[in-house]
């Protein structure tokens, strides 16, 4: 459960939703690799990324669904922000081993490296393993079924025991050219599930190195 | 031919525990204590990168040495705790709550059971809910609303055992991610020379295949010390052999100028290996502070050989006459120095029983060879008659009044100076510690903390729960006055079984009463935030569970395992369970004020230890003073039945103590162990002077009494100044007060008794 909450916003891309079901995979061998290899090839040419973000959380411990709004921010190879703004201002950065968090109610603002914090590490591990797109190696881990391809639609099943207790699935969706992540849901076992949209995201456009430190 | 054969046979060992006592003293309890703090026994690598290398280099570097270390050198390498990752512990250290919670916890509960308090926690939550980690930590939130997992991580500060460590990827990292640890066991015992030699260098393999060059690695490990000591003194007693063997010799052509010269050194060469091999046939092992010794034999053995070669050579009588006229001061000489080193007989300290059996049938062996061998092999020189008168009276009756005015003004200097003189106990300034070894535990205290110079207190118990009993008494008493990150103790995490009883029922009890007080708070202020009625009833349902009770075996599971086998000890069909304190003088303060009321606790540490050894050496010290000034004052009034002459001959003894204690006081040199040993040594010789100079003078003697004592003398500094070339300290420490004591003894004897003998006739 840990790893998958950190697998939601890396390739981001405007506009997209979820369909509303699951589909069988369909897809020959062939066509999957063709999938993922355009996943990769685009997952290289992204040097920054800065998107707005929509997360749903939907948690049995909660009467409503607990929305949030914010902002994120990836620029290769190694650092990233991410920054709620609704209903509280609240976030994290990251830069290479340093880290940086904030409340903005409290005003408390704390630095520390970033293998401190165990789930800040995981999340960052994840994001910037994520930012290769190195199927090979997720197909190790999950078992990948693709949704569709028109835009690529991806189911991601864990394969280790450790995850399975937690984590059902993920979905990934990509923009119709395969450049960015569309949207991401996380279903744990329970059936609380999490799905995050993004939209406004920008490629390449340069950031200022203040927006990780 | 044989002894000299045993002799070269002879196995050597150096270990500290023959310098300690092996009583049932303060001293002995407490070395042995000492050795089972934690890390005494370990052997420790620190592993340091530069900074541009970075961590993962380090670690991986770590990983490939740590799984390179294996049998038969080490055992149970270590480079980061073991056992379930940090979030299992902290699910773990949850569950353990109605068995660790105390009368100040659950006060502390209560006081926390207010709506602003909970909408505190929950507005926390929410946030965090919303965060990333939201999801990883939904579960906690639920079955810890009341966030009282916090006392839990509050006791668990008490388990930091490397202040200054920090975890990375697992593994034992420096705040500053330039050092990485490893800890491991290791077979070899620290005294086993020979293995540790093995060790050092299968090490060293290791780190040549293994680590890049631009990581640095230090061991530390008592071998280490052990290696650097017995290199130091094995090469130390080589020197100090050759040397004074060499001096002797130069000093008898300067003045016998015969063959016959050369039987008299033949007899301290053969007292050495006589000595030596007697030894070796009543103990297993010889230390090698003892043959070390050798050389103060050599000197002493010397002195009767000299004293009845010139009694033949400068005799007016036949040989055999001059050999009955010297026998008499001779054999009192030897007796009342047998009688200063008997007293060492009966010392705590096994090297100084060592030493005494030693001297013993060293100087033995020196007064059969002297008075019955060495006759044979002398010739006799008929008109040699020469020395005696030439040496006597005039010249010391000029100057007597200057000689006793200089003397009086100098003892009288020397008592001054002598009172400032201290006694060292610290064991450390007797080893010799190698720069190289010096830096590296420096690096390390640096890097992780002094965590190898804690105090260690000892709570002892017939068995394990009866141990954690009086560790508790001890925890409630000193945890209010020595902050968390300063101390290290089980007792919050590992309670007795009987507390933990007590505990959980005190927890039922308070939960049966407030839980609904929770509920309707939790429910009412998380209704604000949009939690569900339900949200929490992992934690209501938890509070009714049963709670096994917490054992070593438990904590060994969670990742404890090596903090729990660190504290608790077992030997002797007794338990201990250690608790690591700063050591300080406050602190020993704390535990003096309190030792009656804490029985099975005993406060041992370096520093304390230091204090005992040196009050035990002065204790040692002064019951061998006075021993041994019994045995010789016995002797002289045997020998002289004269209180004059008696007094007389204490001239040098008294010369020589004092100018040893004075000279040392004066340059703030510690008196240590060894310096006891020299001391009785100053005074066996002193006396032995002391007597053949009374003698001479009251007896009318002619037998170059003076030319003797000066050349058995010269004799004598050669050889321990042989021992201040030693770069081990014990050694050197040895040769530096005997030369003053020694270098004192001979003109007060030469000069002094004459000059005193004539003023008062």
């Amino acid at each position: 459960m840990k790893r998958i909450i950190f697998m939601l916003m890396i390739f981001l891309a405007p506009g997209g939703v979820f369909s509303s079901q699951l589909q069988e995979d369909r897809k020959s061998p062939g066509e999957k690799d063709r999938i993922f290899s355009e996943i990769t090839t685009a997952a290289t040419k992204v040097t920054t990324l800065k998107s707005d973000f929509v997360q749903e959380r939907h948690l049995g411990m909660l009467e409503d669904v607990l929305i949030s709004k914010g902002r994120f921010y990836y620029k290769k190879q190694d650092r990233l922000r991410w920054e709620l703004t609704n209903p509280v201002s609240s976030g994290f950065a990251v830069n290479g081993k340093q880290a940086k968090r904030w409340d903005g109610k409290s005003g408390r603002t704390e630095t520390f490296e970033v293998y401190q914090v165990p789930f800040i590490k995981l999340f960052t591990d994840q994001v910037f393993a994520w930012a290769t797109a190195d199927f090979k190696q997720l197909q190790k881990e999950y078992q990948i079924t693709v949704l569709g391809d028109a835009p690529a639609d991806l189911k991601l099943v864990p394969i280790r025991s450790q995850e399975k207790k937690y984590l059902a699935y993920f979905r990934i969706v990509f923009t119709a050219d395969a450049s960015h992540v569309n949207a991401v849901e996380v279903h744990e076992t329970g059936g609380d599930f999490t799905r995050i949209r993004f939209f406004n995201a920008i490629i390449n456009t340069p950031l200022p190195d203040t927006l990780f430190d | 031919m044989t002894c000299l054969l045993i002799f070269s046979n002879i196995n050597l060992r150096e270990d500290i525990r023959s310098l300690l006592p092996d009583d049932q003293s303060e001293a002995a309890l407490d070395f042995r204590l000492l050795q089972q703090a934690p890390f005494t026994r370990k052997v420790i690598i620190n592993l340091s990168c530069a900074q541009e290398t970075g961590s993962s280099e380090l670690l991986g570097t770590v990983d490939r040495l740590a799984q390179a270390m294996g049998p038969p050198f080490f055992e149970n390498v270590v480079t980061g705790p073991s056992g379930p990752d940090i979030w299992e512990f902290f699910s773990w250290l949850m569950d353990q709550q109605p068995n660790l919670a105390t009368a100040q916890d659950r006060k502390k509960i209560l006081h926390e059971l207010t709506a602003a308090s909970v909408q505190g926690k929950l507005e926390e939550m929410y946030s965090r809910l919303l965060s990333p980690e939201g999801s990883a930590l939904k579960g906690l939130f639920r079955a810890d609303p009341l966030m009282l997992r916090r006392m839990g991580l509050e006791k668990v500060q008490f388990m930091n055992i490397i202040p200054k460590m920090r975890l990375e990827d697992n593994h034992f990292i420096s705040t500053d991610k330039k050092n990485a640890l490893i800890i491991a066991d290791t077979s070899v015992k620290i005294t086993d020379t020979h293995q540790a030699r093995q060790l050092l260098g299968h090490f060293q393999q290791l780190v040549g295949a293994v680590v890049p060059r631009d990581i640095d690695v230090s061991l530390i490990s008592g071998h280490r010390y052990t290696l650097a000591n017995t290199d130091a003194i094995k090469r130390d007693v080589v020197i100090i052999i050759a040397c004074s063997s060499f001096a002797m010799l130069v000093i008898f052509m300067l003045f016998l100028r015969t063959w016959g010269g050369l039987f008299v050194y033949l007899v301290p060469v053969s007292v050495m290996c006589i000595a030596a091999a007697g030894v070796s046939l009543i103990y297993e092992t010889v230390s090698v502070v003892t043959i070390g010794f050798g050389a103060v034999l050599l000197g002493i053995s010397v002195d009767f050989a000299l004293h009845v070669y010139f009694a033949i050579k400068h005799s007016s009588s036949n040989p055999a006459g001059a050999i009955a006229e010297v026998s008499r001061p001779v054999l009192f000489c030897g007796m009342t120095t047998l009688g200063a080193f008997g007293v060492l007989l009966f010392s705590s300290l096994p090297s100084q029983r060592q030493l005494a059996i030693f001297s013993l049938i060293g100087i033995a062996a020196s007064m059969i060879l002297s008075l019955i061998t060495l006759p044979h092999l002398t010739p006799c020189k008929k008109d040699a008659n020469v020395f005696a008168k030439s040496a006597g009276g005039k010249r010391f009756k000029l100057a007597s009044k200057w000689i006793v005015g200089a003397w009086l003004t100098i003892l009288v200097i020397c008592v001054w100076q002598g009172s400032r003189l201290k006694f060292d106990g610290d064991l450390r300034s007797i080893n010799l510690v190698p720069q190289e070894i010096r830096a590296a535990e420096n690096k390390l205290r640096q890097t992780w903390g002094n965590f190898r110079g804690n105090a260690v207190i000892f709570a002892e118990g017939s068995d394990l729960q009866s141990a954690l009993e009086t560790n508790e008494r001890l925890f409630d008493y000193l945890s209010p006055k020595i902050p968390a990150g300063k101390m290290v103790s089980l007792a919050p995490i590992l309670p007795s079984l009987r507390t933990q009883r007590l505990n959980r029922n005190r927890w039922d009890e308070f939960w049966s009463e407030k839980k609904e007080l929770a509920r309707r708070l939790l429910v009412q202020e998380g209704k604000v935030f949009g939690f569900s009625v339900g949200a929490f009833e992992p934690f209501f349902e938890s509070l009714s569970e049963p709670s096994p009770p917490i054992t070593a075996e438990n904590l060994r599971k969670s990742g404890l395992g090596e903090i729990i086998d660190a504290l608790i000890v077992r030997a002797d069909d007794r338990v201990k369970v250690l608790t690591l304190v700063p050591d300080l003088p406050e602190v020993a303060a704390l535990m003096d004020r309190r030792a009656k009321n804490l029985s099975g606790v005993r406060f041992v540490s370096q520093s304390r230890f230091s204090q005992i050894i040196s009050r035990a050496i002065s204790e040692d010290f002064t019951k061998f003073i006075a021993k041994a000034s019994v045995v010789v004052c016995l002797f002289l009034g045997l020998l002289f039945r004269n209180i004059k002459k008696a007094l007389l001959a204490l001239v040098p003894v008294i010369s020589g103590l004092l100018m040893m204690f004075g000279v040392m006081g004066g340059l703030g040199i510690g008196f240590n162990l060894f310096n006891v040993v020299a001391a009785i040594l100053i005074i066996g010789l002193g006396v032995d002077y002391g007597i053949l100079v009374v003698c001479r003078i009251s007896e009318g003697s002619n037998h170059a009494t003076e030319k003797a004592v000066l050349v058995s003398g010269l004799t004598t500094l050669a050889g321990f100044g042989a021992l201040v070339m030693a770069r081990h300290p014990a050694l050197h420490s040895i040769g530096v007060t005997v030369i003053l004591g020694i270098g004192a003894a001979i003109p007060a004897a030469l000069f002094v008794i004459p000059a005193l003998y004539q003023r008062k006739p």
